[in-house]
């Protein structure tokens, strides 16, 4: 059995021992007036993926502030909890546990990337903690946990948005360089059937071991095969260490990169721009990335709340440039998840998760007659006044689906020489369907 | 053909990196009998010194001579605040082992505190790219390579023409007899401690040079590396450590042209195996 495989029995055989001890002890029925209530943060803010949980602290931080400044939940004060996964199921599982143990006002948690979701998902769900998730897994789709929720699209449809950017820049040879972790890894196998029925060509497929220090040979055989594009995600140093040793190969010359999501944040830029230079990343990077808004009150209220805890230097935060944030998927969505939940407590008078969780859905995808808000502030107000309201934040309205996923629509983006995110086009649903084997 | 050319060159820059810390990992177990699992951590602390000088404005090259300074420090203080305290308590050499390992850890996330782990990179040209026969390399690349050389050729000197050397080689062999012959064996290995220390962190600046971007775990899986050099080479043997660090950096980039490409480090140890089962004592036998 590979090493892989022994941390995932035994991260199982964890998780099973945790929820059995946790069904025991029941679950969280609201806390005490006043006291402070946490929303943990559950990421890698160790490991190859160690930018992932930082972003989403940056996050967690501005929303807890913003809500602490519109006078908290009921009376009870917010405040963030890191809680580093190391990207590893095995770490996960006993992070996961420790926490549950040592937090009797956990609220809400956030995060649980593709790296440790499947492992700590059916525990939190056991403990009834709501969690709102960045795991693109495709299993989420139809697997029920009535604790979990997701504003993110499953990994699939980000690689049918990566083959659509491909094919509409006119990109007919295509490279896939994708880490070899497990949320790399699930876009693989999608990316490459929506590559053959895009009737573009695959002429390099390369696994890349982000424990690796050079691909230097790995680049070798990407440049070798001459392809117009590389659809890419390897998150930590990998990525920017291939385009450099790429570069070289390629005679200074830089091979276009599509990328995911995941590789829009202050981090991979830094590392990319410094790998090739900030002129040449800006000119021949695309990414995917879910719509979300660049003005109007929703995003102001959000970068508000960003902003306030620019420099404050929480664990992990990223140099770069700061706007980046206001891009990050990390950062918008879970803005709007922990949101929802502080207005959905807030609408439920009360901070039993029996109680208010079914406002989740009710106040994200609205019912007739509902107030859109785009603040929690607005929200409270709204609440106060007796109106029904429907959140609509920086991330654009949910419709929640019977498992609590929210996949929104796409968007393509592009950095500048800075590292602000531009927006360069929209990808529409009939695009995406095009490519969908 | 053209990519069989073009791994073994990668190769080579591999080893070159590899060599110099597989000799200084097998030169400090030899003498000391100390199986220092922190030495890949010493080397991260080596890589941060020298960017450090680098973000305040010196050069790489100036920062490798603080690197070396720092990795000799940080190694003699190792061997003098916690293995020589074990050894004279008469700790096992396994357990030598499980507190380097504990060693490697602390030092590894004090740097991760430190730093912020993110990853970082030194403000340096890589110079012009050099083409020859079917290598593509910039300068940067060659002049590791040739600092390479040079260090396998002092430590060839030292060992062999050097009354320092000659003492470490009769410490290693046998530290009893060497002392009965008058040698300062503490000496030798305090001494060793500080050579293979500034080694470690040589080895450290250039990695971090060949790598590009590193954190504070960049080099875990290299000491996977150092240590398969040093097995297949025969452990305390510094020539077996330099024909290791070469085969097992060739090999690893050629296994990654012609098989999936995450599976190089495997290639490497499936190698290390067969030579190990076929001639246990490694490739040049027994310790110097």
């Amino acid at each position: 059995m590979s090493g892989a495989g022994v941390r995932r029995v035994l991260a199982a055989a964890s998780a099973l021992a945790l929820a059995a001890v946790l069904a025991a002890c029941g679950s969280s029925s609201g806390s005490g007036s006043g006291s402070t209530l946490i929303f943990a943060d559950v990421a890698p803010f160790s490991g190859v993926d160690a930018a992932l949980g930082p972003i989403y602290l940056v996050s967690c931080t501005g929303t807890t502030q913003a809500i602490n400044k519109a006078g908290g939940i009921l009376g009870h004060k917010v405040a963030c909890k890191p809680v580093d996964t190391r990207g590893e199921p095995a770490d996960a599982v006993p992070a996961v546990g420790s926490l549950l143990s040592t937090t009797p006002n956990l609220a809400l948690v956030i995060g649980c990337t593709s790296d440790e979701a499947a492992s700590v998902v059916p525990v939190l769900n056991q403990h009834k903690t709501v969690m709102f998730c960045m795991t693109g897994q495709s299993e989420f789709d139809h697997v029920k946990f009535p604790y979990f929720y997701r504003l993110v699209p499953p990994d699939l449809a980000e690689s049918y948005a990566m083959t659509v950017i491909a094919k509409d820049l006119g990109y007919q040879r295509i490279a896939l360089a994708f880490g070899n972790d497990i949320g790399s890894q699930t876009f693989v196998q999608p990316a490459v059937a929506a590559i053959a029925k895009a009737g573009l060509k695959l002429v390099a497929n390369e696994t890349l071991d982000e424990h690796a220090t050079t691909f230097r040979t790995e680049a070798a055989k990407i440049v070798a095969a001459h392809p117009d594009a590389i659809m890419t995600e390897a998150l930590g140093n990998a990525d920017p260490t291939l385009f450099a040793e790429i570069k070289q190969l390629n005679g200074g010359h830089m091979i276009p990169i599509v990328g995911t999501s995941a590789l829009i944040s202050p981090a991979f830029y830094a590392a990319a721009a410094k790998a090739i230079g900030a002129a040449t990343f800006s000119k021949i990077f695309h990414a995917d990335n879910l719509v979300t808004a660049t003005s109007g009150p929703a995003y102001n209220a959000f970068t508000s709340a960003l902003l306030a805890v620019k420099n404050s230097h929480l664990p992990g935060e990223q140099t770069g440039n700061f706007s980046t944030y206001f891009s990050a998927p990390g950062a918008v969505h879970l803005y709007d998840g922990m949101t929802l939940a502080a207005l959905a407590m807030v609408a439920a008078h009360s901070t039993d998760v029996a109680k208010w969780k079914p406002w989740i859905v009710s106040i994200g995808d609205g019912v007739p007659g509902a107030v859109v808000v785009n603040s929690f502030a607005q929200g409270v107000a709204e609440l106060r006044a007796g109106k029904k309201i429907r959140y609509v934040g920086p991330g654009g309205p949910t419709v929640f689906d019977a498992f609590h996923d929210s996949p929104g629509i796409f968007q393509i983006d592009t950095y500048s020489a800075t590292g602000t995110v531009v927006v360069a086009g929209n990808i529409s649903a009939a695009q995406l369907r095009s490519v969908i084997p | 053909v053209s990519l069989l050319v073009e791994s073994v060159g990668f190769g080579l820059i591999t080893a070159a990196v590899l060599s110099i810390a597989a000799v200084g990992f097998t030169l400090q177990f030899a003498v000391t009998n100390v199986l220092n699992l922190a030495f890949a951590a010493v080397m991260t602390g080596g890589a941060f010194i020298t960017y450090a000088v680098n973000q305040a404005g010196g050069s790489v090259w100036l920062g490798v001579l603080a690197a070396m300074a720092a990795g000799a420090a940080i190694s003699v203080l190792l061997n003098y605040l916690v293995y020589a305290p074990f050894q004279a308590r008469g700790a096992a050499p396994i357990t030598l082992v499980i507190v380097s390992l504990g060693m490697a850890l602390i030092i590894e996330f004090g740097i991760g505190a430190w730093t912020g782990g993110i990853g970082v990179s030194y403000t340096m040209s890589q110079g012009s790219t050099v083409r020859l026969g079917g290598l593509v390399l910039t300068t940067v690349q060659l002049l590791i390579m040739a600092i390479s050389v040079v260090v396998m050729a002092s430590v060839h000197g030292l060992l062999r023409y050097t009354k320092l050397g000659k003492a470490m080689r009769a410490t290693a062999a046998n530290r009893m007899l060497a002392r009965n012959c008058g040698i300062r064996a503490s000496r030798v290995i305090g001494l060793t401690w500080a050579l293979t220390g500034a080694l470690s962190g040589l080895a450290g600046t250039v990695f971090a040079i060949d790598v590009g971007t590193f954190t504070s775990t960049s080099t875990d899986i290299f000491l996977i590396l150092i240590l398969a050099a040093v097995f297949l080479g025969g452990p305390g043997n510094a020539y077996g450590a330099m024909l290791g660090g070469v085969v097992i950096g060739v090999a690893t980039e050629v296994s990654a042209a012609y098989l999936q490409a995450d599976y190089k480090y495997v290639i490497a140890f499936v190698i290390l195996l067969a030579m190990l089962a076929v001639r246990p004592s490694g490739l040049l036998g027994a310790r110097a």
